[in-house]
């Protein structure tokens, strides 16, 4: 897997790159889930996210580990250099687009 | 923060969406991914109440199948498994399907003869089985085309009603809502501009499609009245018939001249009726004559709502009471005997169960002995594995996982086998569907998709079968540890002898298998040639037939000048040496009898006897020997008295220690008869029931009889097959008598396999089936023993180095083979006797428990086995012990 393919990220991997990123030590399914609908609004099914994150995983920009709590195992994870990097191109790469962009539209409204 | 559930009280949660994600979550993340699920459910419902949960719940759901279906596709596509799942169960299965493939077909190429045997027994036990089962469906499991079939009940003494009794029955058959008459009849047809031909009709009374229930796909079916004497003639056509007229709706309403009479075409069946077989192209009515005493009726009857047409006893009875009161019948025509009703189904297709049944059976049983072959194979191919079976245990492989390169080969070998199986099917479709006896559905058997779907699924089945022995020892509690005592057991090979149970037993039940096949094969063989045993009376051999029948409006007298021009013309032919005209050919079933009365003895009881009507050279042309009196000559002149012969059987019954020559009797004309000559008897009815007493007229004296049918039969001479003439014979008799239409072309020789009936048929199929499975038997008792032998090659070559003679070894190997081949044959011959009922209506002359033809089976099977056994026990008896000791440890 190389990061080419993960520029520029689609809006769903970003938002649970990010997700991953900013619950940290408690990055599991469900809190990724609940982080992005914490901050965004956004509703996401729980297939959604899992299938998301595992094609992240596939494409190297996260990796993933058991931990057992409690006797349940759960999987935990965590950002990887291609996903920080993969996060950085694209944020860069809106940034000049949108560099000297001045909002305006034309039509009616 | 994981969810925790937080709220003490209880939520229901709903079943169906958790089960629903179960399903499609992978296996490692499942019951994580479903605790959270639950837990936010929960949460949901303490804070929003549970109608909100619910609705969560399945937004959660169907929006999660819509993203996990194409990730796990994916998945399995490309095999990528997350590494915290490594060691989890579960994962993609797919790419490891793919390796063990990939793994089977290098293994499969560097074994060719292994593959390749494999593949071919399996391909012809599928393909064999594919094929009968795609003939048979239509007529054994697929429902009749009459929307009331489950309610229409057929009568006894099928063809024997007439129109009298129809006629006073009709409209109060008791239990029945309607009941309807019918007969064959064959229909000329004259389009415009082309010549006449001949189409299979039916004829019937106005109820006949009410009491099936099939709607018409154009126009309408019969109206009461239409079957009134001076009704409009009409005419119903089936599906094909109205294709091959051009297919074109404005035929209804047009007319066709059939028989010579202009019909107007009423209606059009729908594609797929057939009614009462699938040779009948059109229907008329039949103008019913309340006198009419012709017996050559069947009838159908609509039961009663309510009513079960196999339970119809009590009605049964009471309309024979009804036709005690009314008629009084001759004893062998007597309708008040053994009368019942019987379903339609029964009544259509019934008989053609035993064949159809037997034949799928032997090909399923060639499909089984197959199967136990390709195990057989594989299980030496097991053995030879284990090392590396027990390296992939010790490594952590499960059950599954050392199952499932067994069942990736199998099917490998199943599929290559159900496209060789299908291919050999395709090809020897027609071939097959003419060596089953039944009749005109051979013709209508259409290769389909069933065919196709057949051989795969037995495919996938065989392979199922084939993996279950080979596989057992992984279900066993631990495999591992059957893989290691596997792997000591080869080690020690000879010095613990036993093992190989499995192969043994297989050997045995390969052989039972072969033993019903050869010991049914013997049965009817046995049967048939009896069959062939019973002398016809006449000289089979080098008679061409043809059969036509003529429009029934030409007058007879032009008819019959006709019949006398061609039967002189077809005399005259290149090739030919005698030639006649027939009304009824022998061995061609029972029909056609009348009365006949003794002059001087009309107090008798009356009794029938056959009639036939032959042109001059008839007994000359089929062989028929003159015992007494003279035959037929120039001096036998129309008008006057009327030359009869009577056939042997009729001369001993009728005129026991008399001389029957020039004794006049009566009965069918009113003219006076004398007995002129006395014949061979002749089978005129059937086969099985032997010969019978009949007379025979001359047709320029009778004016052929009545009915408008004809059968020319042309002797060949010497060195011309009367095949080679069957063509210019063709053309002779539509030139010389064109108001004939040729029905069909034969010889009498196959007249004579037609007589000897669907045993015959069955019989060919049985002995090229034992064939097979002697050679597929012989197979697989050669990989046993070489097997045999090689495991204990070790063991022998000791044995022989100290001194134990070769041809002990040979012997014992021999013996071992012999052995199994006995239990076989004793299991088989006791399954035999189990199955022998299936083939009941086909025997004669020889019970189901006949001595000679176990014997002969059992001889066939112990030859083939020693046959088969003695390769492998020469080779292990040359061996040399030096070589073998020095060549492994």
């Amino acid at each position: 897997m190389n990061t080419a393919s993960l520029v520029p990220l689609g809006v769903l991997e970003e938002q649970i790159l990010l997700a991953v990123l900013r619950t940290g030590d408690e990055a599991f399914g469900m809190a990724v889930r609940r982080e992005i609908k914490r901050v965004t609004g956004r509703d996401l099914a729980i297939g959604a996210v899992y299938s998301t994150l595992d094609r992240l995983e596939a494409k190297g920009a996260l990796v993933s580990r058991r931990i057992v709590e409690g006797g349940v195992s759960r999987r935990r994870f965590a950002v990887a250099r291609a996903g920080a990097r993969a996060l950085a191109d694209t944020r860069a790469m809106r940034e000049r687009l949108w560099n000297g962009v001045e909002l305006k539209w034309s039509g009616a409204g | 923060m994981p969810p925790r559930s937080s709220s003490s009280q209880r939520v229901r949660i709903p079943r169906l969406p958790i089960a629903l994600l179960r399903m499609v979550l992978p296996r490692a993340a499942r019951d994580e991914i479903v605790g959270d699920i639950v837990g936010e459910c929960r949460e949901i419902a303490a804070e929003q109440g549970e109608r909100a949960a619910r609705r969560w719940i399945w937004g959660q759901t169907i929006g999660s199948i819509r993203a996990l279906l194409p990730w796990t596709l994916w998945r399995e596509g490309t095999g990528f498994e997350p590494i915290a799942n490594a060691y989890r169960p579960g994962g993609p299965v797919l790419k490891h399907v793919f390796t063990d493939a990939r793994y089977a077909v290098r293994r499969l190429r560097a074994r060719p003869t292994y593959a390749l045997l494999s593949i071919l027994t399996l391909a012809l036990g599928i393909g064999g089985t594919a094929a009968v089962f795609a003939i048979a469906r239509p007529v054994l499991f697929e429902p009749l085309p009459y929307a009331n079939e489950r309610a229409v009940a057929a009568f006894w003494m099928d063809f024997s009603w007439n129109e009298q009794e129809f006629a006073y029955l009709r409209d109060r058959f008791p239990g029945f809502r309607s009941v309807a008459m019918y007969t064959h009849r064959a229909l000329t047809m004259q389009g415009s501009g082309e010549s006449t031909r001949l189409v299979s009709g039916v004829a019937a009374s106005a109820e006949l499609f009410d009491v099936l229930g099939t709607r018409p796909a154009l126009g309408h079916t019969f109206r009461p009245g239409d079957d009134a004497p001076g009704a409009e003639p009409v005419t119903i056509l089936s599906h094909g018939l109205w294709m091959e007229l051009g297919g074109d709706t404005a035929v209804i309403g047009s007319r066709l001249l059939l028989n010579g009479e202009p019909r107007t075409v009423i209606g059009v069946m729908p594609r797929g009726f057939w009614f009462p077989s699938p040779d009948v192209r059109a229907w008329v009515p039949h103008p019913i004559n309340p006198e009419g005493r012709n017996g050559s009726y069947a009838l159908v009857g609509l039961v009663l709502p309510g009513k079960d047409p196999d339970q119809m006893a009590p009605d049964v009875a009471q309309l024979v009471t009804m036709l005690k009161e009314r008629f009084t019948y001759a004893v062998q025509w007597d309708k008040t005997k053994n009368a019942t009703v019987q379903s339609i189904r029964e009544q259509l297709v019934g008989s053609m169960r035993p064949a159809l049944m037997a034949s799928m059976v032997a090909m399923a049983l060639i499909l089984l002995i197959a199967c136990m072959n390709v195990t057989a194979l594989m299980l030496g191919q097991v053995e030879a594995r284990a090392s590396e079976l027990a390296v992939r245990a010790a490594l952590g492989a499960n059950r599954q996982r050392l199952t499932q390169p067994l069942l990736v080969e199998a099917l490998l070998i199943g599929l290559a086998a159900a496209v060789g199986g299908a291919a050999f099917a395709v090809g020897g479709f027609r071939m097959l569907a003419e060596a089953l006896p039944i009749g005109a559905w051979a013709e209508n058997a259409q290769l389909d998709w069933t065919l196709f779907a057949a051989a795969l699924a037995l495919a996938v089945g065989a392979a199922l079968l084939i993996v279950l022995i080979p596989s057992a020892p992984f279900w066993r509690s631990d495999a591992y540890g059957s893989v290691q005592a596997m792997l000591s057991r080869l080690r020690t090979g000879g010095v613990r002898g036993g093992g190989m149970r499995a192969e043994r037993a297989l050997v045995v039940v390969q052989m039972a298998t072969a033993m019903i096949i050869a010991s049914s094969a013997t049965l009817l063989v046995r049967s048939v040639a009896n069959l062939y045993e019973i002398s016809p009376g006449i000289d089979t051999q080098g008679i061409a037939v043809i059969d036509a029948s003529a429009v029934p409006t030409v007058p007879a007298a032009t008819r019959n000048a006709m019949v006398e021009q061609a039967v002189a013309a077809l005399g005259v032919m290149p090739g030919v040496e005698h030639a006649a005209a027939a009304m009824r050919l022998p061995l061609r079933g029972n029909s056609n009898s009348t009365g006949i009365t003794i002059v001087g003895r009309e107090n008798e009881q009356s009794t029938t006897t056959f009639f036939r009507i032959g042109t001059l050279d008839y007994f000359a042309t089929m062989g028929i020997r003159l015992r007494d009196g003279r035959l037929f000559d120039t001096s036998d002149q129309p008008g006057g008295e009327l030359a009869v012969v009577v056939n042997h059987s009729l001369a001993n019954t009728y005129f026991p220690g008399e001389d029957p020559i020039g004794r006049l009797i009566g009965g069918m004309y009113a003219r006076p008869q004398r007995i002129i000559g006395v014949v061979d008897d002749v089978i005129e009815g059937q086969l099985r029931t032997g010969a019978a007493p009949a007379r025979y007229y001359l047709w320029s004296q009778v004016e052929g009889g009545f009915g408008v049918g004809a059968s020319f039969v042309i002797r060949a001479s010497r060195g011309t097959s009367a095949e080679a003439l069957l063509e210019s014979a063709r053309q002779t008799l539509a030139r010389e008598a064109p108001a004939f239409a040729v029905r069909g072309t034969t010889t009498m020789a196959r007249v004579m396999d037609e007589a000897v009936g669907p045993a015959r048929q069955v019989m060919s199929l049985l002995a090229v089936l034992s064939a097979l499975a002697l050679t597929l038997g012989a197979v697989g008792i050669y990989g046993v023993m070489a097997h045999f032998a090689t495991r204990r090659k070790r063991d022998w070559a000791i044995r022989v180095a100290l001194g134990l003679s070769g041809s002990r070894v040979v012997g014992h190997i021999l013996s071992q083979g012999a052995t199994l081949v006995v239990i076989g044959v004793i299991v088989g011959a006791g399954a035999t006797l189990a199955v022998s009922r299936l083939l009941q209506s086909f025997l004669f002359g020889v019970t189901g428990t006949d001595p000679v033809a176990f014997g002969g089976a059992t001889l066939a099977l112990l030859v083939t086995g020693l046959l088969a056994s003695f390769i492998p026990a020469r080779r292990a008896g040359q061996v040399d012990p030096a070589m073998v000791l020095r060549e492994e440890t």
